[in-house]
């Protein structure tokens, strides 16, 4: 597994690395952000991954999100993968912005053209950590999943189907009820064929209503003004009226003004970081 | 007037704190001398009683106060202080206050640590005997409630920690209003410490009881709600037809929040360092909200009920872990 370093910067006195390599999952070349805090250098630190939304490469989050400070604060590292396999020259994969390139949806696919390359439930789950625990001064029993919108539907579903593997999960205007939303049906009829039964093992909702075993405590900010709540996207009361009725412990912040933006993100960041710091302190 | 043989007295059954004028006159067959001059002594004053239903502690602070037995004034008070150690010589006084004028004293105090206090009264007869001595824990912080501050229709249960209201039928009601207590919303001020740091308690609820709990100034209006004006901050439950619901009450205002899990038992921790009132699922360690807010004055705990129902207060609790979320 060899890992190429692509840029690394200085920041609040650690380092924002970019590193590049093979992914056997998704059989292409993929690219990581990773944020190493001044604290592994001496020692191994916690792991916090971010799973970023449609259109998203490795780049936003480390350029726009704000959380190196916090990062460093609490000691944490944090990698930011990519949001789908490149350049495998897919027909139809850069067609549309939420299908395809950028828009892995984090599920293995079944469906041909996209089986062979779209495994991104795989390399999260458990190509990307053995990369990273095998390269970088973690401590492997220490991880925790948060991002944005597909993002935050990721976390979701990696938090509810591993229980145990992560301290820690939250999410920001996370796509909380993909069979039910336009986003959802097209990427999963694509991904995974009309079977809407095999959709159901990748809904957060529907994860929470049949298996119901989590500890864990989810912490969700939503933009109030967000666009794309109101367009019926991401459904966050399904979310919240299951884990009520399955006793699974979520807070849910409703921030009045805030859109669907990396400025919404930024605003919050911080909180987000201490929640998962509480967890992978501890 | 006493006739003794010796020319020495010793006068019994006097008063504490009180001036008495002696003389002696000598007597024989001829008559009576002309009396002595006058000795004047004043008794030692009564040990004060320390009221221990208004102790008032923290991990770093006791705030203790007493009253006197006596009728009169005496001149000052002295408390004395031992720490308990698990070894023999556990109780010998470890530290004194001198010159105190008034019946309180907020005493520096260690972390974690068990101290016998007592008090002393003085004048210019002496030093009374030591008071019955008090108990203080240093874990946690250990207010108690404000009793003058109490709605009409909230009554205090016998432990002192428990809140129950029966009926809310007409809350402006004819029942006696003192001066100090709360006339619509149905609630009751805590005694805190007035001591800087970080100050943990938590309230025990029933699900299907609405209440709002938090914090407030002193001074916050008696004929007001809790969280609706900007002297008190509180957590609100409502239980509305679908769902329950939740608010952070400041100055009337909300943040728009959801908890799935209605909390049976609410951490809440004030911390006037970092400037932050936060509340917690105390049973499974959740983090609900924070308020951030630089408190001008110190600020007592507020409880009310908006049903008919109980709250239980516990105090003296170390922190949890859990509210180490900075």
């Amino acid at each position: 597994m060899a890992l190429k370093q692509v840029s690394s910067n200085k920041c609040f006195e650690g380092f924002q690395k970019v590193f590049e390599h093979d992914s056997t999952e998704l059989k292409c070349k993929m690219k990581f952000g990773i944020y190493l805090p001044p604290k592994a250098e001496t020692g191994k630190c916690p792991v916090l991954y971010w799973l970023s939304g449609l259109t998203c490469t490795e780049q936003n989050f480390i350029t726009k999100a704000g959380f190196h400070q916090a990062a460093a604060e609490h000691g944490l590292i944090v990698v930011a993968p990519d949001t789908s396999p490149r350049g495998c020259n897919i027909e139809g994969e850069d067609e549309s912005w939420d299908f395809g390139t950028g828009a892995g949806f984090y599920v293995d696919a079944t469906e041909d053209p996209w089986k062979t390359n779209y495994r991104m439930y795989s390399y999260i789950k458990d190509e990307l950590p053995k990369l990273i625990n095998a390269n970088f001064p973690t401590d492997p029993e220490r991880m925790s999943v948060f991002g944005h919108s597909m993002g935050g539907h990721g976390a979701l579903i990696f938090a509810l189907k591993n229980p145990g593997k992560y301290k820690s999960v939250s999410a920001f205007a996370p796509i909380c009820n993909p069979i039910q939303c336009q986003w959802g049906k097209k990427a999963f009829g694509g991904y995974l064929g009309s079977d809407t039964s095999k959709w159901e093992a990748y809904d957060a909702t529907q994860l929470v209503k049949s298996c119901p075993d989590s500890h864990l405590d989810f912490l969700i900010d939503q933009g109030k003004d967000d666009q794309f709540l109101s367009a019926g996207q991401l459904l966050p009361d399904n979310f919240i009226a299951a884990c009520t009725e399955r006793k699974i412990p979520v807070v849910f912040r409703l921030q009045q003004g805030y859109d669907h933006s990396y400025f919404f993100i930024a605003t919050f960041i911080n909180d987000h970081i201490k929640h998962h710091a509480k967890y992978l302190n501890a | 007037m006493l006739k003794v043989k010796e020319t020495y007295c010793t006068i019994t059954n006097l008063l504490p704190n009180t001036q008495y004028e002696f003389w002696v006159s000598a007597l024989n067959a001829s008559g009576i001398s002309p009396p002595s001059e006058r000795a004047v002594y004043v008794t030692a004053p009564s040990p004060p009683a320390i009221k221990t239903k208004k102790i008032r502690s923290c991990e770093n602070a006791a705030l203790v106060c007493w009253e006197s037995r006596d009728i009169n004034p005496v001149d000052s008070y002295m408390v004395e202080l031992s720490k308990l150690t698990d070894e023999e010589n556990g109780d010998i006084i470890t530290e004194s206050i001198i010159g105190i004028p008034n019946c309180e004293v907020l005493i520096h105090l260690q972390p974690t640590q068990r101290y016998h206090i007592s008090v002393r009264a003085l004048n210019l007869g002496g030093s009374s005997e030591r008071s019955e001595p008090v108990l203080i824990h240093t874990t946690g912080t250990y207010f108690c409630l404000n009793e003058d501050t109490a709605h009409p229709l909230l009554a205090i249960l016998d432990d002192g920690f428990t809140i129950a209201c029966d009926e809310l039928e007409n809350p402006e009601c004819d029942l006696p209003i003192y001066d100090n207590s709360f006339t619509r919303c149905i609630g009751i001020l805590g005694s805190l410490i007035p001591f800087p740091g970080k100050h943990y308690w938590e309230v025990e609820v029933e699900e299907d009881t609405e209440y709002r709990i938090g914090v407030a100034f002193e001074n916050t209006p008696r004929h007001g709600y809790l969280g609706a004006n900007n002297s008190s901050w509180c957590m609100r439950h409502i239980i509305t037809p679908s769902r329950h619901k939740y608010e952070f009450l400041h100055s009337g205002m909300t943040p728009d929040i959801r908890i799935t899990i209605p909390p049976r038992r609410i951490g809440i921790l004030l911390d006037y360092e970092n400037c932050k009132l936060s509340f917690f699922n105390a049973d499974i360690a959740q983090h609900l909200y924070t308020f951030n807010s630089r408190f001008q004055h110190f600020v007592h705990p507020c409880f009310a009920l908006e049903t008919p129902g109980i709250l239980r207060i516990h105090n003296g609790i170390a922190m949890p872990l859990c509210t180490a979320f900075p």
